[in-house]
């Protein structure tokens, strides 16, 4: 770990030291009251806030001024494995945000000059040993506190103001699980909220509930079978190696008390079953909590209400993709959250389908979701062997686990979509859990265009709850980072050749843009310093999806390092 | 015979005959201590590599295409012990050198799928 104790010492040596340094000293501590407020120079969660808008009230880098943004400053976390896929976080003029291997930086946000660093020592005989690694996607702030996961297994929490380390934790066992914590945990009301990966890995996918102040855990959920209910939706043993996972992170409700979360997929991805699944193939039956949005009790961790997106997930299209935006619509207050396979699920606050509409043009996994009780209409259950019309869309999903953004001045949700599909063969296969548990997939595949078309990806410009379309925008490969929306009316979309672009919110003409010089597929934020916006972004590109580029795409992919990033911050000339 | 997850912890005296039996799914009958002989490569092959070897192996993905592969016998056998940091996990503490060996056979068996 670095400290720079000047800063802290010398505040009135650097003017926009001495301002943040007062700002910080007058600041709120971030709690759960603040995060909810959504200040406009902060962004404090994952999603932005609670409300999980990825949505910036501020406005002066606007429509009329974009074509001035330039780069303000550059930080190079290094090491950068797989690219640089976390989403920043700020309070106070500090912008906190994490690399590959859970490193952690805290920047002076107007110059990007760094404050602490901490980089733990981890397992890496262990994370050789893994393939959704190393990268970690993001941080939480509370109680002074910046909350960071890892590939091994751990959540520590850092001092906001040193880096230093207040508690480190061990919660699962990865020498046994092999898989970690690549996701960002949520923080609310005393309690760090974290999931652990786990789709395609045949664990449980255990959520986490961690004393903030301690690291003492609280309580544990798990997403297989974890209540009498769930259980009985496993046939025979197929429990123990189920996976499901929480592994990107959700938001919390604070009327309720109740955290929301997605969880992940059950194992093996592909299974033979064909039509009878309740009773036939690798997992019979439907495989509670897998492929579900979850609302837990942010106090004890018990289960107070679910929805199973897709009940028996044979696609590999888990829940725990995306925001969960919380809005109201004519006095009713709704949930609209994202499921990888490019449908859209509007609820109700207590998780009871309102409406569920489609953002990608090839799906066919299943004929359709009735939009009124959420039921799958028509879907594919395959058998061993090949299979005959390829799946849609590919395993990437028609939506990434990238995160789309709404637009309360505008009332419309800006989200990306990919068309994309693959052919593929399923194979009989049995979980592997020993020395390590090993992925179990039960397929070979490829990935396909969409049936007489091409790859592609757009931004789409809808009504949240609706799904009606104001406007859209095509790239030739899909994009896969997160997108931001201002009150400047702008939405910025950092695409995968590595160019982020600029959009005016209300028509989608294109008003900016820039070359970051490799792909983005991490998040994007916007905040104020000094009474300065900024706009920051990840890029760095490299993993599960992006791997797929070069061999797919060419170009400029071909030579796009899968090791190395940058985060980039934008802010008027 | 069917495990339970206290087997896990019996290793390494079993372990060559875990990895096929591991934790079977009810429907599947789990295999006894099978030596490399019953080492099903091609099975294996779509449990674990198959995300990023496409087409069990037969064409690029996230990682390079194996059939036809001009890289020889010590260097997959690297490759697969060892792995590629941030690209190929290394599997030298999960397979034995023999069933490193079978995985190398059926990367040299591949041929283009019929039809």
């Amino acid at each position: 770990m670095k400290k720079q104790w000047w800063y802290v010492a010398l505040p009135v040596a650097v003017a926009v030291g001495a301002t943040l340094a007062a700002s910080a000293t007058l600041a709120q501590p971030v709690d759960t009251a603040r995060i909810e407020a959504a200040g406009q120079n902060d962004w404090l969660t994952y999603h932005g806030s609670y409300k999980s808008y990825h949505y910036s009230p501020l406005s002066q880098i606007n429509t009329g001024n974009v074509g001035n943004l330039s780069v303000a400053w550059i930080h190079i976390p290094g090491r950068s494995t797989r690219g640089l896929q976390s989403m920043p976080l700020v309070a106070d003029g500090v912008l906190y945000y994490t690399g590959s291997y859970s490193r952690v930086f805290a920047l002076n946000g107007a110059t990007g000059e760094v404050i602490w660093s901490y980089f733990p020592e981890l397992d890496e005989a262990l994370i050789a040993r893994q393939t959704h690694s190393p990268y970690n996607r993001g941080a939480a702030l509370g109680e002074g506190k910046v909350f960071v996961g890892t590939m091994d297994g751990r959540l520590f929490a850092l001092d906001m103001k040193t880096g230093k380390v207040m508690w480190d934790t061990k919660l699962i066992d990865s020498q046994k699980l092999t898989v970690g914590f690549t996701g960002a945990p949520l923080y609310a009301k005393g309690t760090v909220i974290i999931g652990a990966q786990g789709g395609e890995w045949p664990g449980r996918g255990p959520i986490f509930g961690v004393d903030a102040a301690t690291g003492k855990k609280k309580w544990e959920f798990l997403t297989v079978a974890g209540t009498e209910e769930a259980m009985k939706t496993w046939g025979g043993d197929s429990w123990r190696t189920g996976g499901g996972g929480g592994w990107m992170p959700g938001t919390y409700d604070s009327e309720t008390n109740t955290v929301w979360w997605g969880t992940a997929n059950p194992a093996p991805l592909y299974d033979w079953s064909g039509s009878d699944y309740k009773t036939q193939g690798a997992r019979p039956g439907d495989n509670l909590h897998t492929t579900s949005v979850i609302g837990l009790d942010i106090d004890t961790g018990k289960l107070k209400f679910y929805h199973q997106e897709l009940p028996h997930d044979a696609w590999d299209f888990d829940s725990s993709v995306g925001e969960f935006v919380m809005l109201e619509r004519d006095g009713e207050k709704l949930v609209v959250h994202p499921n990888k396979s490019g449908y859209i699920f509007v609820y109700d606050r207590s998780a009871r389908v309102k409406n569920v509409w489609r953002i990608t043009e090839n799906s066919n996994f299943v004929k359709n979701i009735d939009p009124k009780t959420g039921e799958l209409i028509g879907r594919r259950d395959f058998t061993a062997g090949k299979v005959d019309e390829p799946l849609c869309p590919h395993i990437s999903g028609g939506v990434s686990f990238n995160s789309g953004s709404y637009n309360p001045k505008t009332g419309l949700y800006y989200k990306l979509g990919q068309e994309w599909c693959m052919t593929l063969t399923v194979v009989k296969t049995t979980p592997v859990t020993v020395p390590q548990a090993q992925l179990n997939l039960g397929a070979d595949f490829k990935i396909a265009p969409p049936p007489g078309g091409e790859i592609y990806g757009h931004l789409d410009a809808r009504d949240p709850v609706t799904g009606a379309k104001k406007w859209e925008v095509r790239f030739p490969e899909p994009p896969l980072a997160s997108v931001l929306s201002t009150a400047g009316n702008l939405v910025f979309v950092p695409d995968s050749r590595g160019v982020i672009h600029a959009y005016d919110a209300e028509t989608g003409t294109e008003l900016w843009k820039h070359n970051n010089g490799t792909g983005h597929q991490g998040g994007i934020v916007s905040y104020a310093v000094g009474g300065k916006q900024y706009i920051a972004v990840t890029a760095g590109f490299g993993g599960m999806a992006s791997d797929d580029y070069a061999p797919t795409f060419g170009g400029v992919y071909k030579s796009m390092p899968r090791d190395d990033g940058a985060l980039i911050v934008f802010s008027l000339k | 015979m069917k495990l339970d997850l206290d087997v896990m912890t019996l290793l390494p005296a079993v372990l060559a005959a875990s990895l096929l039996c591991g934790m079977p799914a009810s429907t599947q009958p789990a295999t006894t201590a099978p030596d490399n002989a019953a080492f099903d490569a091609n099975q294996l092959f779509a449990t674990m590599c198959g995300l990023c070897h496409s087409d069990g192996g037969r064409a690029a993905g996230k990682g390079p295409q194996l059939m036809d592969s001009s890289r020889n016998d010590d260097f997959l056998r690297s490759r697969i012990k060892d792995g590629k940091a941030g690209a190929m996990p290394a599997y030298g503490s999960t397979f034995s050198d023999a069933q490193i060996d079978a995985f190398i056979t059926y990367i040299r068996s591949l041929k283009p799928r019929e039809g």
